[in-house]
């Protein structure tokens, strides 16, 4: 057993007792609204945590991403370790980010996707020098960007994408759940499809058409889509909206949809199939509807059995942790699809997800932290070294 | 005032007040200093939240305080909740994040008991040690450190002065968790700055003589009378003023303080209590004569069935004398009965 999984149930009760600077730390943060694109005031917050907290160097990159980089003892010798949580919710500026803590809770919106993971960030500067942990590589603390919708990962993309040097093993940091385990993630297309009934002069319908129901002739086609087994693939129909009143034909109609696969040339296919509905529907019903793309991602992933993985599973396991593993889209596949061995953990647990409710639970989140330094510590000792991606 | 010749306020004030003791907080930023300026001139700071059913914003005050100017920097010294009998979880959840908690009522329990703010203010003085006390409203939604140290630092680093009060933007939060971008002060504007405009001018200068967060030396607030309710911000303007001067006084811009929204009703019996205060400390001070006593009740009305019911609230207008005439804190302090001086203004 390496030493550090030995230390790792030990650091629980120490990072407890940082209890209040992360707390206030998530707090700070997560009150400071970042709507996607519009994350200027979060960055300079999680900026301003680094550098109280002494980090080695605190700078933006070329695309704004926040970044603070804690010096190792080996530093240029050895590639740096990247520890990433995304800045941006989606949740507006005019909405109150309230946060409210009681005795186990803390609750507002986007406590959990993702102030807790960028809180829990900023923090770690303060955490390692409380344990006294030191290492070998550099750490790299990023809050990207323009991750979420149609943010598109362009944060993370342009990060990983420049970084002047190789990279040695990257941890993204999500609030829930904690005990996930992601080390793949599904080929993926974010798509839209906008209907709108024109009322200009000189467009004449003989019967006006309904935004609403040439939205539902989609969905039924999109139903009627046959998937195939291999590769998994499915469809998700995640977001509709339309119309303006209960009695006024609906004039415009938006459907938000997902598809995801272990194959990226699947989701293409499937993503013409789409598109080939749409032009249909389109010229039967002379509408204007439109298909684009929100975001996308290649389907990537470390084997099972990858250093990293075993690694992180070890972890959790000395902590009592369940791994659980499942696909995830975000910023993981970025680092997987430049061939930087990753994982995405979950800090604690929480309800509410995606509403401003939004809770999560303290008590586990110290676990969690732990958890992530172990991690850190792995891809420290070399686990990622061994073994490059195919 | 004469009702034949009325002064012009612009020749009656000290307009240079609002320059020279005017801050924004950021001037106090440099916490290390703060902290130097303390342990040279070995002075104790308290923080003191007055509560009544608070749960919902204690915690975040208390661990986000304590996290930045306990924890990470010895600045304040203790945290100490004054609760008036909340019926939710807020003295648990207060004492769960490390303050020190007291029910109003347990501290000089042989007193007669009354309700109200500014009767846990005046408590808190028996109970913290500081040479400092900081008080903060305990329902700040935006809570940031800022609010403490902001308000500490001119009393460390300025040398004359003793007493500060924060102004911000005060954004209110509305129904379905928005916020409207301006807003807020009604009270101040339409009761408390007539009156200041038209008996203490220079008084005007502050800018918002309502907020509920102030901090000043304890040699000044163990000699003023502390109102029990409402009218305690009132008072304590006024009676610092006229003690020991404006000089001693400063403000400080703390930016943004999201606070509840109050329906008119409410602001109408806070400029009641306000205004009772107002007059009455106008009345002690040998400034007006009132020929007759005041009537004590706020009366408005409520449209209930298609009748229009009265809602009467008493106001008792109780005040606490100095609490330096208390012989408990006297001996708690060390202080002899001799050396209570009176203050005069500068």
């Amino acid at each position: 057993m390496n030493d550090y999984l030995k230390e790792i149930p030990g650091l629980v009760e120490k990072i407890k007792s940082l209890k209040d600077i992360i707390i206030t730390n998530i707090v700070l943060i997560g009150q400071t609204p970042a709507p996607t694109f519009k994350e200027k005031k979060r960055s300079k917050i999680f900026m301003e945590r680094l550098v109280e907290f002494q980090v080695d160097e605190c700078t933006t990159d070329g695309y704004r991403n926040p970044v603070g980089i804690i010096r190792g003892s080996a530093s240029g010798a050895r590639s740096p370790i990247f520890v990433i949580a995304h800045l941006d919710t989606f949740y507006e500026r005019d909405i109150v980010h309230d946060y409210t803590i009681r005795e186990n809770t803390i609750t507002g919106p986007g406590i959990l996707d993702n102030s807790l993971g960028v809180g829990v960030l900023a923090s770690l500067p303060l955490i390692f020098k409380a344990l006294d942990l030191r290492f070998e590589s550099d750490i790299v603390l990023a809050g990207t960007i323009q991750s979420i919708g149609k943010g598109n990962l362009r944060g993370v993309r342009h990060l990983v994408k420049t970084w002047p040097t190789p990279i040695r093993g990257s941890v993204c940091v999500e609030g829930i759940e904690l005990g996930r385990l992601n080390y793949y993630s599904d080929g993926m297309i974010r798509g839209e499809i906008e209907c709108n009934i024109s009322e200009e002069k000189g467009v004449m319908h003989q019967f006006t058409p309904n935004a609403i129901l040439i939205i539902n002739e989609v969905i039924n086609e999109i139903l009627n889509l046959r998937l195939p087994h291999r590769p998994r693939s499915r469809i998700v129909l995640g977001k509709i909206s339309g119309g303006a009143n209960h009695g006024k034909i609906a004039y415009d109609g938006t459907l938000g949809f997902e598809i995801r696969s272990d194959s990226y040339k699947m989701v293409k296919s499937i993503y013409n199939d789409i598109k080939d509905i749409v032009e249909g529907i389109r010229h039967e019903n002379e509408v204007e509807l439109n298909l684009k793309t929100i975001s996308n991602l290649r389907a990537a992933r470390l084997k099972f059995n990858h250093p990293l993985v075993k690694s992180a599973a070890a972890v959790m396991e000395a902590l009592q942790i369940k791994p659980i593993s499942k696909s995830t889209e975000s910023a993981l596949s970025i680092f997987l699809s430049h061939k930087i061995p990753s994982v995405t953990l979950g800090i604690t647990h929480g309800e509410n997800n995606y509403m401003e409710n939004a809770t999560m639970e303290i008590e586990p989140m110290f676990k969690g932290i732990a958890q992530l330094i172990g991690v850190i510590q792995a891809i420290d000792s070399g686990v990622c070294d061994e073994q490059q991606l195919a | 005032m004469g009702s034949s010749k009325q002064l012009t306020a612009g020749c009656a004030m000290n307009s240079n007040w609002l320059k020279k003791n005017t801050f924004h907080y950021s001037e106090f930023k440099d916490i290390v200093r703060l902290v130097d300026e303390k342990t040279k001139k070995n002075l104790r700071i308290s923080l003191c939240l007055p509560t009544l059913n608070e749960e919902k914003t204690i915690a975040k005050e208390i661990i986000i305080v304590k996290s930045e100017l306990m924890s990470r920097y010895p600045l304040i010294d203790e945290i100490v909740v004054i609760d008036s009998g909340s019926k939710d979880k807020t003295r648990a959840i207060a004492r769960e994040y490390g303050a020190d908690v007291y029910r109003a009522d347990d501290i000089l329990p042989h007193l007669e008991k009354f309700k109200g703010k500014g009767e846990n203010l005046w408590k808190a003085l028996y109970i913290t040690k500081g040479d400092i006390i900081v008080y903060l409203d305990a329902d700040i939604k935006n809570i940031h450190h800022r609010f403490a140290y902001g308000l500490i630092g001119p009393l460390l680093l300025k040398e004359k002065i003793k007493f500060v009060k924060a102004f911000y933007d005060r954004p209110i939060s509305i129904g379905k968790n928005k916020i409207r971008p301006t807003g807020g002060g009604r009270v101040t504007e339409l009761v408390i700055r007539p009156l200041f405009s038209l008996f203490f001018p220079e008084l005007t200068q502050l800018l918002q003589p309502l907020s509920g967060e102030y901090a000043g030396y304890r040699e000044i607030f163990e000699q003023i009378s502390f109102p029990i309710g409402y009218g305690i911000e009132t008072s304590m303007n006024i009676d610092i003023y006229q003690n020991w001067g404006l000089e001693v006084m400063a403000q400080v811009d703390l930016e943004r303080r999201i606070h509840r929204n109050q329906d008119t009703k409410a602001l109408g019996k806070m400029s009641f209590v306000i205004l009772n205060t107002f007059i009455n400390r106008k009345v002690q001070l040998g400034l007006i004569k009132l020929n007759e006593d005041m009537y004590d009740e706020m009366i408005q009305y409520n449209l209930v069935d298609n009748r229009y019911e009265p809602d009467c609230l008493k106001i008792e207008g109780h005040e606490r004398p100095p609490m330096i005439q208390i012989p408990e804190y006297r001996k708690k302090f060390g202080i002899s009965e001799k050396s209570i001086l009176k203050p005069v203004k500068a």
